[in-house]
């Protein structure tokens, strides 16, 4: 390149440099001073109009991000010091999406949705349908059931969900007290997760990068895997032995054969 | 030139031993060159801001691993710059860079006549109208240089490239920016 060009189109791009119009710098200071006394607080937060969701940026919303996360599909575990506070009663907030059947929200997933066949447990109670995330999110609900009683809070006994967990960038992810533990196991023989122990919480993005809370504020152990490109998560069972045992009963057809 | 490192180090460590207000006075020292850098990369005001704001978080928790005695900054920069660009590909639409509206020429008498102020303002526009058709990473290169006058080890920190790289990466922009001038000025 001519060198002249060169240094007068360098002498214009100084120039114009004080003439850019960044748009005011925000408050940065006091808001991350905010957020760094009271380390999570989903419900400040606001996220503009994201689409697709960064994964790091969910981290450091909580201010956690040098804690360590477990990635199970698109489930990311996250340990932190959650400060989320206990729900005062159980109900189906937009995190669980519309209520449907069992049918519907099979043919509107984006993938194969499996059900418990333990005679136990029987059919689901209420299944919902969340969508923003491809192929959606299909959460089972059932009340008390032998040997699985109900929340007195919430009268769920059973939480099953399930979505792709090849869709990574929708995060979903689980909030964890440091009080939580966390074991490592095997599931239908693939790796799995039995978080136990404390309060943990499940939020994700909806599609306008707004954080979601599942408002199953279920403090009850959970076993969470990945079989087939679909996240599982089974909620509300006592132990793993019975976690395990619902969890090798998924069928991707409860009551009917698949056409023979 | 001695002191003010020194100062904002003493501020890392105090912030790294958990002093909530040395890392608010480092947040407020950076936010402005944070937030533009966020700005520059994600080309969205809103996008920009949850960037800042995830950098700085991201920053306070990775404290531990600041190395003692390195430039704080650079380092405040790269993990801001990596959380705009978890943004960027999110950012429902870019928006260009813009210029400040047209400002009054100064009261004092040697103000420069307004055709001459116009013509420079003119020549702005075409310049900026010039970067905004060039590709999203040439027009971070030259913005970090020439609007956030960023040095080579900043700029690296923020491109995520070798420091040698910079300046290669620099001159291709410059290059490419020139062309997209084209004919359309030549005075």
């Amino acid at each position: 390149m001519d060198d002249r060009t060169f240094v007068e189109l360098e002498a214009r791009l100084a120039d114009l440099g004080a003439a850019i119009a960044f748009p005011a710098t925000p408050p940065l200071a006091a808001a991350v001073a905010e957020r760094l006394r009271r380390p999570a607080a989903p419900r400040r937060w606001s996220f503009g109009r994201s689409l697709a969701i960064a994964l790091a940026a969910t981290l450091l919303l909580a201010g956690i991000a040098a804690a360590f996360g477990i990635v199970v599909g698109g489930l990311r575990l996250t340990f932190g010091p959650a400060s989320f506070s206990p729900g005062p009663s159980f109900r189906v907030g937009p995190g669980l999406g519309v209520a449907t059947t069992l049918a519907d929200a099979r043919a509107a997933a984006g993938f194969t949705v499996r059900v418990p066949t333990l005679s136990a447990l029987g059919e689901p109670d209420s299944v919902y349908l969340f969508e923003p995330p491809s192929g959606g999110v299909v959460t089972l609900l059932y009340g008390s059931r032998p040997g699985i009683p109900s929340d007195p809070e919430t009268g769920i006994g059973l939480i099953i969900t399930q979505f792709r967990g090849d869709i990574s960038p929708e995060v979903f992810e689980k909030m964890i007290n440091s009080g939580v533990t966390l074991d490592a196991t095997r599931v239908n023989g693939l790796p799995g997760w039995w978080v136990a122990g404390g309060e943990h919480f499940f939020f994700f993005r909806d599609a306008n990068g707004k954080v979601v809370e599942s408002t199953l504020r279920s403090a009850g152990p959970t076993l969470i895997w990945e079989e087939d490109g679909v996240t599982t998560r089974v909620e509300g069972v006592g132990s793993l032995a019975e976690a395990l045992r619902v969890a090798a009963s998924l069928r991707a057809s409860a009551t009917s054969s698949p056409g023979g | 030139m001695e002191g003010r490192p020194l100062l904002e180090n003493e501020w890392v460590e105090a912030a790294r031993r958990g002093d909530a207000s040395a890392f608010e006075e480092l947040v407020r020292l950076h936010q402005e060159i944070a937030y533009r850098t966020a700005y520059l990369v994600v080309g969205d005001a809103d996008e920009a801001r949850d960037a800042a704001q995830d950098g700085f978080l991201r920053a306070h928790a990775a404290l531990g691993r600041f190395r003692e005695g390195a430039a704080f900054r650079p380092w405040l920069l790269r993990i801001v710059a990596n959380a705009a660009r978890n943004r960027r590909r999110s950012a429902a639409r870019q928006v260009g860079l813009a210029l400040r509206a047209s400002r009054e020429s100064a009261s004092g008498d040697a103000a420069p006549s307004p055709e001459a102020l116009l013509l420079a303002d003119e020549r702005r526009r075409e310049l900026i109208a010039a970067i905004n058709t060039l590709r999203a990473d040439d027009r971070v290169v030259i913005g970090l240089r020439w609007f956030l006058e960023m040095g080579e080890e900043e700029m690296a920190a923020v491109l995520d490239c070798p420091r040698g790289t910079v300046k290669s990466r620099l001159s291709r922009a410059t290059a490419r920016l020139r062309d997209a001038l084209g004919g359309s000025a030549d005075g």
